[in-house]
């Protein structure tokens, strides 16, 4: 993947999630956490991207 | 919080007994072992017991079996453990067997489970049942044995205890008395009173999800045998609904009260009917159908520290409470008593030292935590402890359809026999290491038929109250081993292996031994025996070395 690629996901999902609603996006991002998890397939990678997500994010 | 609207069977109600032998308020006759409790554990013990050689009694504060079903739900292992126990014909005769539990979520069958069965099976992975029913039939059986006194209404209300023995008080409608016994077993149920006179705190998660249980008589005709669960179904929005068909023209529906439900109000049988109805409703079945038993579980995985203090042994759930997923509850509890039955009687017949007993309170309290551990993953799927929680969860039920590795996440893993891989009684774990098949020292026996001394059977089936040591090879061959210990030795010759699945499943070849416990726990292998080292883990069986925690 690159960045153009990257860049292209990334809009796609902040356009879909606008147009889904805010109710209704935790749970699309539920199941895409858990569709990528199968993608994935690596207990560890999946360890430290959860661990990442969870680390403080810098103050701005 | 228990309603019987009507028996599920005619109870026999006993009278109060009052032995012969009690004189000036005591009895005169010390006993080897008295069971406190006749519930399922206890009665299971108590036969356990007799089966080993020693004679048992039993007080029972009641006058019959539970009133309600309770227990619905029970495992391959507990029927090994019935088999064992000598009543599992009359048990299997109104079990209805299954294998598959389907998971809804709305109004859709997203997921379908099939509990790991094969042609090597000498019995279904669950069986629907009667607790009271299972009772009945181990009360039945106590009477024929004739060395198990079940004292009916005797409840114990005191106890006390000194190096070498326990004096019990027994309350009676007959006349109260005292009584001394060689070791005490409690298995007087969740609300122990042994557990409150000797003040010892339980420990662990006070869980507190409540569930309505309920037993209807209807008639069950095409309702297929398994586990029904709904999430969040038309007829109970929100919520989680479990639905199984039971023997002889029952069905049970459990659902789980929300947190802020009040108890009282949902426990009013127009409520709980007006469930049951919407239930049936939507799923189409316009049957008429009557209340049996209704009651209100509550959840929590708590257990003692130690299941040994001095003279005094606790079993099933007096010793331990589980969660109700998972169905663990007597399972666990007829484990208990099955892991203990062979240890007290060999103690009390003087063929081992008390320290086998500190090995019953290791493995056992091992086996709670375990049980704990499934229970929970269980209940945190079937009843969400927080909102990030109930998120996830139903994330996976809406992917499940489409995603089965993804519907894994929705198994809710039925009780299986734990495998005590750290037991300190395992021996020669170096010599199990060369195995490429097999139950390793700690695990129970995997089944497999076999055409044994002339008849079809299964290897389980050869198992008796004394250690076993399974010889693959010629009978003639096989090793000579010296132990003070009850132990015989079953020769299986190659050509015994009819369906040669049996000595590839334990990666067999001439010349391998498998020693296993009375309790059908593997205590060591070998794959060419060395009959030095078999009499040497029966002698360490004996006298194991004390616990040092
Ligand atoms: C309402 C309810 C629903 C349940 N549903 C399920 C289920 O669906 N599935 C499942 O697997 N498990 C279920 N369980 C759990 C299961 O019933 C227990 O795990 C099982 O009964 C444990 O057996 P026990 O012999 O250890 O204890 P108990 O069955 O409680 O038996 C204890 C016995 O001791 C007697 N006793 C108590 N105090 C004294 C005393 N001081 N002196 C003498 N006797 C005494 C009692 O009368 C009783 O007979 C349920 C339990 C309850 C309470």
């Amino acid at each position: 993947m690159n960045a153009q690629e990257l860049d292209e996901a990334y809009t796609r999902l902040c356009y879909a999630l606008t147009d889904a609603g805010e109710s209704r996006t935790p749970m699309i991002l539920a199941r895409l956490a858990l569709l990528l998890m199968q993608e994935v397939g690596d207990a560890a990678r999946i360890g430290r991207a959860i661990d990442a997500a969870l680390a403080e994010p810098p103050r701005a | 919080m228990e309603t019987t609207f009507s028996e599920y069977f005619p109870y026999v109600h006993h009278a109060a007994s009052r032995p012969a032998t009690v004189r000036d308020g005591a009895d005169g006759r010390r006993h080897p072992v008295v069971v406190a409790g006749g519930g399922p554990t206890g009665l299971a013990l108590a036969l356990g017991l007799s089966i080993h050689g020693v004679p048992v009694v039993v007080l029972e504060a009641d006058d019959t079996v539970c009133s309600g079903s309770r227990a619905g739900a029970f495992t391959r292992r507990t029927f090994e453990i019935l088999e064992r126990l000598g009543i599992v014909g009359q048990v299997m005769a109104d079990g209805l067997g299954w294998r598959t539990g389907w998971t809804y979520w709305r109004d859709r069958e997203v997921f379908r489970f099939d509990m790991p069965h094969d042609e090597n099976q000498k019995y279904p992975p669950a069986i629907s049942h009667l607790q009271n029913w299972i009772e009945q039939l181990m009360v039945e059986e106590a009477g024929r044995r004739g060395d198990i006194d079940i004292r009916w209404q005797s409840r114990v209300a005191g106890l006390a205890q000194d190096s070498a023995g326990v004096r019990l008080e027994v309350a009676s409608p007959a006349g109260d008395y005292a009584l001394q016994a060689d070791w005490v077993v409690a298995c007087d149920g969740g609300r122990s009173t042994v557990r409150g006179l000797l003040g010892l705190p339980m420990t662990g998660m006070r869980y507190e999800g409540r569930y309505v249980i309920i037993d209807v008589r209807m008639d069950t005709e095409g309702l297929p045998a398994g586990r029904r669960c709904w999430f969040d179904p038309p007829s109970k929005p929100g919520g989680t609904l479990l639905m199984y068909k039971k023997p002889n023209g029952m069905v049970r529906f459990d659902y789980q009260l929300n947190e802020e439900d009040d108890e009282a109000l949902e426990m009013q049988p127009e409520r709980v009917f007006a469930q049951v109805d919407a239930h049936l409703r939507m799923l189409g079945l316009a049957r008429k159908w009557e209340p049996v038993w209704m009651s209100l579980y509550r959840a929590s995985a708590l257990t003692l520290e130690r299941y040994l203090h001095g003279r005094v042994l606790f079993a099933g759930d007096a010793a331990h409470l589980v969660p109700i997923f998972g169905v663990r509850g007597m399972n666990s509890a007829v484990d208990d008593a099955h892991n203990l039955a062979w240890k007290l009687a060999y103690v009390a017949r003087g063929l081992a030292q008390p320290a086998l007993l500190e090995t019953y309170s290791a493995e056992r309290v091992y086996a709670a935590r375990e049980n704990h551990r499934y229970a929970m993953k269980g209940a945190e799927f079937m009843a969400p402890p927080s909102r990030p929680f109930r998120l996830m969860r139903d994330a996976v039920l809406s992917l499940a359809e489409r995603h089965p590795a993804l519907a894994q996440l929705a198994n809710p893993r039925q009780h299986s026999a734990i495998p005590l891989a750290a037991s300190p009684l395992n021996a020669f774990p170096e010599r199990s290491a060369g195995f490429a098949a097999g139950p390793a020292p700690g695990w129970i026996l995997p089944e497999c038929p076999l055409r044994h001394a002339g008849r079809d059977t299964h290897l389980t089936s050869l198992l008796g109250p004394h250690f076993t040591a399974f010889w693959f090879g010629e009978a003639d061959a096989a090793p000579r081993i010296e132990t003070p210990l009850p132990l015989e030795v079953v020769a299986i010759p190659p050509a015994e292996d009819v369906t040669g699945r049996l000595y590839p499943l334990y990666g067999a070849v001439p010349g391998t031994l498998y020693l296993v416990r009375p309790d059908g726990h593997v205590l060591a292998r070998w794959r060419q025996a060395a009959p030095a080292e078999i009499a040497a883990a029966l002698a360490r069986a004996r006298a194991p070395a004390p616990a040092t925690a």
